[in-house]
């Protein structure tokens, strides 16, 4: 499973999506956008672990 | 002299750091183009005929105005590589994942969100015709954006039956001799409509099944309306004033088709029932080159029946809505080349 890393609009949360186009539309249209990954791993909350 | 087929176009594929910062060699791409004129600068030059003082009417001197860029159109049959880059620029919200190929998901960026507030990505263009000493043209256009798209497909042999072209505006800088070394021309992954591996729109399936043998041709069509970008501050050329940013105004996302009139239609009913669902629209070449279009919500607008080409037709147009949990639209295309509005 790819992910990709998003940061909220805000700025204040980063979140690891799966990397399909059903999983992140949500995230895309609501204005969060794709940043490198972060080099504290343990502060991401996996959003596709969250889905389930 | 020289012919007009010795123009050379290239553009950058990635993005550039600030609207007033040229591509460099590395993020431009070279490419054929459909459309076959030069992209124009038009510089303007005003005069004082309206200022009285003078003792006549007539005007006595000339004075620079700004750099009146007409709209450049980037016509190509449809390919990865291209629906990449023009989904990219011109929707502005992008997500990259892979390592060869590369797949890019791209929804419209949002005002409120969009970390370049109502700017899109900026990309440079560049045209040549003999570069080197005694070029003919040599020149790069810097800040250039995607005002719209128009993607074609219809039931016709080869690759004009799916097409791509893209308007383009620019700030009115630029600088030659371009300084670029164009690489060699690029051969895009095209697709053609004999490759479209899923088309339903609104509940109906126009590639099995019972409509099967409905479909005849859509146009779907984005735009981004940029307003002026002339304020103090935005620069100049050559005493010009240039356009110093490009911000969207209302955009407007449209999506027209046509297909066969069958018992049973169910496309009256749809419009009459409002009933609303998704578009999707696939393309599939190979493991490496897709694209998908994906229309979150969509209803009708008008069901007209008609003729084209002595067979009995419905002209549809779709009203996209904006779904509260998907958005608007989102595209996903898979392609070998990296860095696409990186």
């Amino acid at each position: 499973m790819e992910t990709v890393f998003l940061e909220s609009p805000q700025g204040d949360e980063i979140k690891e999506v799966e990397a399909t186009a059903v999983k992140l539309s949500p995230y895309l249209a609501s204005g969060w956008h794709q940043v490198p990954a972060p080099a504290k791993h343990e502060t991401v909350v996996l959003a596709a672990k969250e889905d389930k | 002299m020289a012919n007009v087929n010795e123009l050379m176009n290239g553009w950058g594929f990635g993005k550039q750091t600030a609207i007033g910062t040229a591509n460099t060699a590395a993020t431009i791409w070279r490419h054929t183009n459909l459309n076959t004129k030069p992209w124009a600068k038009v510089p303007v030059n005003e005069d004082d005929r309206a200022e009285i003082g003078k003792g006549h009417e007539f005007p006595t001197a000339l004075f620079k105005s700004h750099y009146n860029m007409p709209t450049y159109e980037i016509s190509k049959y449809a390919s990865s590589e291209i629906l990449a880059w023009g989904m990219a620029f011109s929707l502005g919200n992008v997500v990259v994942t892979g390592t060869g190929p590369y797949t890019y998901v791209i929804v419209p960026a949002l005002g409120a969100t969009n970390p370049t507030g109502l700017e899109l990505p900026y990309f440079s263009f560049v045209q040549q015709i003999r570069p080197g000493g005694s070029a003919v043209l040599d020149e790069i256009l810097v800040g250039c954006a995607i005002k719209g798209w128009k993607l074609s497909i219809k039931n016709s042999p080869g690759r004009a039956s799916a097409m791509f072209s893209c308007e383009c505006v620019a700030t009115g800088q630029y600088t030659t001799p371009s300084g670029i070394t164009l690489p060699a021309v690029a051969t895009p992954h095209e697709f053609n409509a004999g490759m479209i591996t899923a088309l339903t729109v609104n509940g109906i399936n126009y590639l099995t099944g019972g409509s099967g043998k409905q479909f005849v041709s859509m146009d779907a069509s984005w735009e981004n309306n940029f307003r002026p970008g002339f304020f103090p501050g935005s620069g100049t050329q050559d005493g010009y004033q240039i356009q110093g940013r490009f911000e969207w105004a209302d955009r407007a996302f449209a999506i027209q088709f046509v297909v066969r009139v069958q018992s049973g239609s169910t496309e009256y009913s749809n419009l009459i029932n409002q009933t609303t669902g998704t578009a999707t629209i696939t393309f599939t070449r190979d493991a490496q080159n897709s694209f998908t279009m994906t229309v979150q919500k969509m209803g009708f607008n008008v069901v007209e029946l008609s003729n084209t080409d002595g067979i009995a037709t419905l002209q549809i147009t779709g009203v996209q809505l904006y779904d509260p949990t998907n958005g608007l639209l989102t595209v996903s295309v898979t392609t070998p080349q990296a860095g696409i509005c990186q």
